[in-house]
């Protein structure tokens, strides 16, 4: 017998490699005191050498451990988005309570196994890495969902995601088991294959198989009517991992839901199309009504999230580039648009009393221009107004949809927008016009901790410059993409070649 | 010169002085304000007159002519230039509008003295003569249109020129929303005019209406009716007469000028200037012919009762618009022009006698409080009574030959049209006794309090004036003639203009005697060469027996009237409770105010409260509190799912999975 | 050029930004007078006989998708921007004239208001007119909400919330309009080359079906910005709430932008469907018109009387379109000018008014004339103006447009004929409500001061100007309107030319079988 080594591509997995080991040196920093406060700018370091490996094999697709994974270009520019969010939330994360409680090394090991798991999901083929990479970045996150220990808000959260979180995931395995089943195959290529072999019509296992995967898939991006974990874990977990959340794993699930249904499922449109495009709208209008009048910021935030998937699910309902390339570009837009709004929340929790509650921004325009014009800015960019982002990633994803006969979807995404002005709106008002006359609407707090405990006030947080830097570079990167997008448009056309 | 050039600065002058006045309502003094005033109009005269000698030196046929200065508004096929058209008809009509005009101007003078707004006046005085050559020399519909609603609006401004005075501006609003709706009707007719014949121009359309139009075809018939809405809102005939009684809350001169000379003389200028349309629309002719006698008897049946003196003489302007519409409507042109200006040299007159008497009497207008003045105030009484007897068409006066011209052509018309000589007469029997009614309460009699003081002191003092309308204060500081400005006939201008006039009212007339001279008709006719109606020609003989019968009807009156008034004074109170009914029908002017209140004004107003109450409240808000409304109940519905408790939000996601699975077994299967 | 006049104002935005407080207003001033001197400039190089695009400026801006950076200049836009630079001027001097509270945001969303403002109207490419129509609304929300007056109350709202009202319902439209204008790229390309160049797409001719739809789309984002009737809900509190200056701006030319519309985009791409729903539109139109008069004489707020008055001007100008004839094209485009110049004084008026009365109640007001000659002689202009007096270049319009309504549809004229004398009415009432009849108690009322009547005189120099000779609009809009009305109609030539071309003589008249009747005329006449 004779044993002959497996061929494996180092170039590869590269990155994959440097956050492993980014990983455990941040751990261990946390053993050594002297090294501890470096854990921060060891993460960031990690993050940067990771995105330089990255970049360093855009544009030339490889598929890694036999086929497990695939190193492409949507891959790459997911796990970049990831990355980037991670990085500012790693900034938003000096001088976090959570941090400290939790210790700094720990925390941002965590942060990095996350973000691991992301950029294995982003190159998943193949049901078992889709679901080891599914976990890597979900049982981390369960937990620094409750790093904020002293805060019964942040636990309960934390709590809420995992036992919830682990249905979504035991649906999602179900569902691989039976395609397994079904098709003999666990790589999404074997899987097509399967399928097309011996059709699909009326196979209940495949089917079946299907559904659950779709209402895993749809979890993690929080569609509705399977979001509602979101506006309770938002609300509750540290705000830096909220934003974290908000971006990164939305988008590494997104970039799985294509493979997974673009690719593995790509001969069976009809099947599933509609089913996608309905929770699309579902989860639109949910998404937006929910939102309304929630004086919590993080959980207008979880909310606008549930809308925003559904808008983004667009881009995988119409099986096409141009799909793929709107969904990404909004991924994108995304981020910036949503960290800006983060980093001041995150300011303005550490400078009031009030939390992330609604109060706490009231006229801010006229005091803090500063924090006040990226916050307005990023409301107005998800609001989908010209001269953003936002508005450029809209344009996109409609001009996908229309392309794919989904107009009536289109339209949806319009009427969700108006809904949306109305609660996007109101934060803008609350900064920059006088207190509404109309009687705060009875959003009571759906979970236990909701009011805040008196966290020590820092009335500079808004200054510094690890919040307001990254509030002011997310804010200027959303008007710039607006004004000028064609770069973002190719970085995004990119990727959607990677599947078509 | 050519005579269009002397045309245009017609029309410069009076607009110059209007600007140059309006400009320096702070610099200039009011004596040259009031200079300039007169100066323009006067100027503008004597263009008129460099004119006329321009278009005596051609022939006949070809005394008319075109000019514009440039393309007003001409795309699409529309052509609309900033032309006027000169022809024996307009320069007829700029004689008499300017030569009137300056006599006015003259009066104002001195007549407003004493009031704050005297720029503000004469700045609107000239505004108005402006306008009102503007439309006489327009070459095109649009730009007719143009000046008819300027000299509106002037109207409007001298209306309620004591604006404070909350009669004054109703009665300009009222003045202004009918007359505009007059001008809807000249816009809607230029509209048809343009379909039928695509174009706006005088020249064009004269030339085409007659190969295009076949008589009485439809179209044609519109047209008139659509010109005779515009015409009978200027020119005050029924039904759209109410605004011009309440019009004489605007100063005496204005009355004169505008509500008697000129301005309610559009209407019949309009009928003659499109005579080519309406001789191909005979039916249209004669409704307007019908209305204009209707007008005339109704007006002078209210003239017979009204106790307010300016009111009565407004009255007595409509009839005599009434025998005017008539005339030109069953085609005695010249004739209705010449009475057109003979009308305008006696009723001119009338309004300065009165305008001299209110002013003595503290603009009291009742005429049950004057009387005696004929002692008091010389000059005016006699000028007064000159301007009565022509209007009354006292033999050999002007309103004599003018007036019996039109029903001696009614009466050579023959057939239907004797209706028309018959009710004449009848018209001008009422015109003396309601004319002689005031000059006899006003002059004779026992003298009143005012003419006593003046007889003895030559001068009156009276208290701060009210308004007899309402009976509030009137606020002299706007302009209003304070208790200082009392009689004004001393003044040697308004001597000049009302002499002047009375010579006109008087001899005016021989200037058009039948059989011995044709001045006017000589003038006009070549103008309406062109329809039938034109050729139609009273003999000479039934001419004087027209005039003959005319003369002795109007003998006739005054006996009446002096029977009535002076012979036995009691006598009106009898008629008047023994006819309570139809006295009372009279007084309040046939309830045409109330009528047209009842059917126009308070239903407009009524659709106004029920949108703004109803409508804009529940239908407009509701669109949009409703659609919110959705939204948030929407919401609603989704806070409660959203309970907070995981078992929940497990049970919705097993539910939608197996919503979802049970889908994808249904329709694939 | 047209990107000259497009940035000019946003670039002096910015850099007001780091002006010192006291000095931006002026800042401002002198940005728009800027732009206003490159309008100028460009009406003045304007070559007035064609009916192509000039200045025009063609980059592409996102490829991916399509989308160029194409501007340009005809008879369509040109006065509507000259309009835009004169009312920006004169809106922000006045409010120079005026402390206002945090002056450089204030002045920085002026203007970038009139760099959105103008590009919607430059715009040549339907995503970019999409884009700055949108676009246009965003520094409004804040100029209203944060500038605005809040009203107490029973229904009065805060204005931040009558602002959120305006912009979700004028927003309904625009995003509709976002979807229909990729829609048309995408169907026009029918799997081609991707374009949204206006001129391009009309080359490609749409299905009828996909017409009928995308042409609603369009037209609901243009009714709610006029506002049209029933969809003019947000109008009265947005109007009640906004500060002046800006509503002078705002109403004075964003209403505009929705009727330009329709004649950019709706004719020209949609024709099939703009002859199919010709009828609709006009009652719509028509309701319109009588409903904002009707409105507009029973407001007693002024702000409200302006407001309903536009509704019903703005019913005019989509009639005039909707005859779909080039003298009712031209007219509404004349009359979209007139309409702007007018409105924006009778703001500026408004202004005064309140700040003499010390309220917005018509009741409250009058006898200002007294104290006040010359603003009570610019205030009776402008409503002379307003009530489309003829003499004036809004009676010209109305009168192109009424006379396109009649030769298109003789029904709709009539109807609409009669809110020419309900206008009358509401104008004078709101002129004499201020400067006539007795003055309430303790009103003090003052003569316009020098500074604002250097705002005010110019604008209603302007209206005379163009009442003495409106044929200065007419003839550069006219060749470029008869080509969108004729590709609208199929024929090469309007109707409105046929008429004075081709003598009416021999018309067949259906109710006479053709022969003529015999001519009643006595014998023996010419």
């Amino acid at each position: 017998m004779n044993f002959n080594e497996p061929q494996i591509d180092y170039a590869g997995i590269s990155p994959l490699i440097s956050l492993t080991v980014g990983l455990c040196v941040v751990l261990l920093s946390a053993v050594f005191k002297p090294v501890r406060r470096w854990a921060p700018g060891l993460t960031l370091i990690a993050l940067g050498a990771t995105a330089g490996l990255l970049i360093w094999q855009w544009d030339d697709p490889k598929a890694l451990i036999t086929g497990a994974l695939k190193l492409d270009d949507l891959a790459i520019s997911i796990s970049l988005i990831a990355i980037l969010t991670a990085g500012f939330c790693v900034l938003f994360s000096i001088r976090e309570r959570a941090t400290e409680e939790a210790g700094s090394g720990e925390y941002h090991a965590l942060l990095l196994g996350s973000v691991l798991g992301m950029v294995l999901l982003a190159q998943a083929t193949n049901l078992v890495t889709f679901f080891v990479a599914l976990e890597t970045l979900s049982i981390p996150l369960y937990i620094l969902c409750a790093t904020n220990l002293r805060r019964e808000g942040s636990l309960e959260s934390g709590l809420k995601y995992l036992i919830v979180g682990s249905i979504g995931s035991a649906t999602l395995l179900y569902g691989m088991a039976f395609l397994y089943g079904g098709t003999g195959s666990t790589g999404f290529a074997g899987i097509a294959e399967g399928i097309a072999r011996n059709g699909l019509d009326g196979d209940p296992l495949i089917l079946i198989g299907i559904a659950m995967a779709a209402v895993g898939l749809a979890f993690k991006t929080s569609i509705a009517p399977f979001h509602q974990w979101t506006p309770d874990v938002y609300q509750g977990a540290p705000t830096p991992i909220t934003g974290f959340m908000a971006v990164a794993t939305k988008a590494a699930a997104f970039a799985v839901f294509l493979r997974f249904f673009d690719v593995a499922l790509g001969s069976q449109l009809d099947t599933w199309q509609p089913a996608l495009a309905a929770l699309a709208a579902i989860s639109i209008v949910v998404g937006n009504v929910g939102a309304l009048g929630q004086d919590s910021l993080k959980r207008l935030m979880g909310w606008s999230g549930v809308a925003q998937a559904g808008y983004m699910l667009g881009g995988v309902v119409v099986v096409s580039k141009a799909g793929v390339s709107a969904l990404v570009f909004y991924l994108a837009a995304y981020a910036f648009m949503n960290l800006g709004a983060f980093a001041v929340i995150v300011a303005r929790e550490r400078e009031t009393v009030f939390g992330d509650d609604i109060r706490g921004i009231r006229g801010l325009g006229a005091e803090r221009p500063l924090l006040a014009w990226p916050l307005t800015i990023s409301m107005l960019a998800l609001a989908g107004l010209p001269a953003t982002a936002g508005f450029i990633g809209k344009l996109y994803l409609i001009e996908a949809l229309v392309e794919g006969d989904y107009t009536w979807l289109a339209v949806f995404i319009a009427v969700g927008t108006m809904i949306s002005l109305a609660y996007y709106l109101r934060v803008v008002a609350a900064m920059w016009m006088r207190p509404e006359g109309e009687r705060a609407t009875g959003a009571r707090p759906a979970i236990a901790g909701a009011s805040p405990e008196a966290d020590p006030v820092d009335l500079e947080a808004g200054r510094r410059w690890y919040v307001a830097g990254p509030a002011l570079i997310a804010a200027a990167a959303t008007i710039f993409f607006g004004i000028v997008p064609q770069p973002l448009v190719e970085f995004a056309e990119h990727a959607g070649r990677a599947l078509f | 010169m050519s005579a269009t050039a002397w045309a245009w600065l017609v029309l410069l002058f009076p607009l110059l002085g209007s600007i140059a006045i309006a400009l320096g309502f702070r610099a200039l003094p009011q004596k040259l304000a009031g200079v300039i005033g007169t100066a323009s109009i006067g100027l503008a005269f004597a263009c008129g007159v460099a004119a006329l000698i321009g278009l005596l030196g051609e022939d006949p046929g070809a005394r008319h002519h075109a000019s514009s200065l440039w393309d007003y508004a001409s795309v699409a096929g529309l052509d609309i230039k900033l032309g006027i058209y000169l022809d024996q008809l307009s320069l007829f009509m700029v004689l008499v509008v300017t030569g009137v005009s300056t006599l006015i101007h003259l009066y104002s003078y001195g007549y407003m003295q004493s009031d704050e707004g005297y720029h503000r006046f004469f700045s609107y005085l000239n505004f108005f003569v402006f306008s009102m050559l503007l439309l006489v020399l327009a070459g095109n519909f649009v730009l007719l249109i143009v000046g008819w609603a300027f000299v509106g609006f002037a109207s409007y401004a001298l209306i309620s020129f004591w604006y404070r005075r909350e009669t004054a501006t109703r009665a300009g609003m009222k003045a202004f929303v009918i007359n505009v709706v007059g001008d809807i009707g000249l816009v809607l007719a230029a509209f048809l005019i343009f379909r039928e014949l695509g174009s706006f121009d005088y020249g064009t359309v004269f030339e085409k209406a007659p190969e295009v139009f076949s008589t009485n075809e439809w179209t044609v018939t519109a047209i008139c009716l659509l010109l005779l809405v515009g015409a009978f809102a200027k020119s005050a005939q029924l039904p759209l007469h109410t605004w011009l009684p309440d019009a004489m809350e605007g100063p005496t001169p204005v009355s004169s000028l505008i509500h008697a000379a000129t301005m309610v003389t559009a209407g019949v200028y309009l009928i003659a200037r499109t005579h080519v349309l309406f001789a191909l629309a005979p039916t249209a002719a004669d409704i307007s012919a019908f209305i204009g006698l209707a007008t005339l008897l109704v007006a002078a049946t209210i003239a017979l009762v009204m106790t307010d003196l300016k009111r009565a003489i407004a009255y007595s302007t409509m009839s005599q618009i009434g025998y005017m519409v008539v005339g030109v409507s069953i085609g005695a042109y010249s004739a209705g022009m010449f009475h057109l200006m003979t009308h305008a040299f006696f009723k001119a007159l009338l309004f300065m006698a009165a305008g001299s008497i209110i002013a003595a009497m503290a603009n009291e207008q009742n005429i049950d409080r004057m009387s005696g003045f004929g002692k008091a105030m010389r000059f005016t009484s006699v000028t007064m009574l000159c301007g009565g007897l022509a209007l009354a068409a006292f033999p050999l006066t002007s309103g004599f030959f003018s007036k019996d011209e039109i029903l001696a052509y009614a009466g050579a018309r023959g057939g239907m049209y004797l209706i028309f000589v018959v009710l004449g007469y009848f018209g001008a029997f009422l015109t003396a006794i309601y004319t002689f009614r005031l000059i006899f309460r006003v002059l004779q009699g026992e003298p009143c309090l005012e003419a006593r003081e003046l007889i003895e002191t030559g001068h009156v003092h009276h208290a701060h004036p009210f308004n007899p309308a309402t009976g509030e204060q009137e606020d002299t500081d706007v302009g209003f003639p304070g208790p200082e400005h009392h009689i004004a006939e001393s003044s040697a201008p308004m001597r000049v203009a009302m002499a002047v006039l009375a010579f006109g009212a008087l001899f005016g007339g021989l200037i058009q005697v039948p059989g011995v001279d044709n001045v006017v008709s000589d003038w006009l006719d070549p103008v309406f060469t062109g329809p039938v109606l034109a050729h139609v020609h009273p003999s000479i003989a039934w001419d004087w027996i027209g005039l003959a019968i005319g003369g002795a009807i109007s003998l006739l009156g005054i006996w009446a009237a002096h029977w009535l008034y002076i012979a036995d004074p009691e006598a009106p109170r009898r008629l008047e409770t023994r006819f309570r009914g139809l006295h009372d029908f009279l007084f309040r002017k046939w309830y045409f105010d109330e009528a047209i209140d009842l059917l126009v004004v308070r239903p407009a107003l009524a659709v106004g409260r029920f949108s703004n109450r109803v409508f804009e409240r529940f239908v407009v808000d509701g669109l949009v509190s409703g659609t919110e409304g959705g939204v948030r109940g929407a919401s609603g519905v989704v806070r409660a799912v959203q309970n907070g408790f995981v078992r929940s939000y497990a049970l919705l996601l097993i539910a939608g999975f197996a919503g979802l699975a049970l889908y994808f077994l249904l329709s694939s299967s | 050029m047209s990107s000259a006049i497009l940035w000019a104002p946003l670039a002096f935005g910015l850099l007001g930004l780091f002006l010192p407080s006291r000095t931006v207003g002026w800042w401002a001033v002198l940005g728009t007078a800027v732009t206003l001197g490159l309008a100028i400039s460009a009406a003045l190089g304007f070559d007035s006989g064609s009916s192509a695009l000039q200045y025009a400026v063609d980059e592409p801006w996102i490829s991916g998708l399509g989308v160029d950076y194409s501007l340009g200049i005809d008879g369509l836009n040109l006065f509507l921007i000259l309009l835009t630079a004169v009312l920006w001027t004169g809106g922000v001097a006045f409010a120079a004239f005026r402390e206002q509270e945090r002056p450089k945001t204030f002045y920085f969303l002026m203007l970038v208001a009139e760099t959105a403002t103008l590009g919607s109207f430059l715009a040549q490419d339907l995503l970019l007119f999409v884009l700055f129509f949108d676009l246009m609304l965003v520094p409004f929300y804040f100029l209203f909400g944060a500038w605005g007056h809040d009203r107490t109350g029973e229904g009065g709202l805060t204005a931040s919330a009558a602002t959120l009202k305006m912009i979700v319902y004028t927003l309904i439209g625009s995003l509709l309009m976002l979807v229909a204008a990729i829609a048309t790229g995408v169907i026009a390309a029918d799997g081609g080359h991707l374009t949204f160049s206006i001129a391009a797409l009309q080359q490609r001719s749409l299905s009828h079906g996909s017409q009928q739809w995308l042409f609603w789309f369009f037209a609901a984002a243009f009714l709610v910005k006029m506002p049209a009737f029933l969809l003019h809900g947000w109008m009265p509190d947005a109007y009640r709430a906004a500060p002046l200056p800006a509503l002078a701006v705002f109403s004075g030319v964003l209403a505009k932008v929705g009727a330009y519309g329709f004649l950019r985009v709706v004719l020209p791409l949609f024709p099939d469907a703009a002859v199919e729903f010709q009828e609709v539109i006009l009652l719509i139109a028509l309701a319109s018109i009588l409903y904002g008069s009707v409105m507009a004489f029973t407001q007693t707020n002024v702000r409200l009387i302006a407001g309903y008055s536009s509704v019903a001007q703005l019913g005019f100008i989509t009639a005039g379109i909707f005859a779909l004839r080039a003298d009712g094209s031209d007219g509404a485009v004349l009359q979209m000018v007139n309409h702007g110049l007018v409105v924006a004084p009778i703001f500026v008026i408004v202004a005064l008014l309140v700040e003499r009365t010390g309220s917005e109640d018509i009741r409250e007001m009058g006898g200002l004339a007294l104290r006040a000659p010359v603003l009570a002689a610019l205030f009776l202009i402008v409503a002379l103006a307003t009530l489309a007096m003829p003499g004036s270049a809004n009676f010209v319009g109305e009168f192109y447009i009424l006379n396109g309504l009649f030769q298109a549809k003789i029904v709709f004229a009539f109807v609409a004929i009669a809110g020419v004398a309900m206008s009358a009415y509401y104008a004078l009432r709101l002129y004499q409500g201020a400067m006539h009849n007795r003055a309430p108690e303790g009103l003090l009322s003052r003569e316009i001061g020098r500074r604002d009547a250097l705002v005010l005189v110019p604008l209603v120099l302007c209206i005379l100007g163009l009442a003495l000779y409106p044929q200065l609009i007419l003839e550069r809009t006219a060749p470029k309107v008869e080509r969108t009305v004729a590709k609208v109609t199929g024929g090469d030539a309007p109707e409105a030319r046929l008429a004075t071309t081709t003598p009416p003589t021999g018309r067949k008249y259906p109710y006479m079988e053709g022969n003529r009747p015999v001519d009643l005329r006595e014998p023996g006449t010419p």
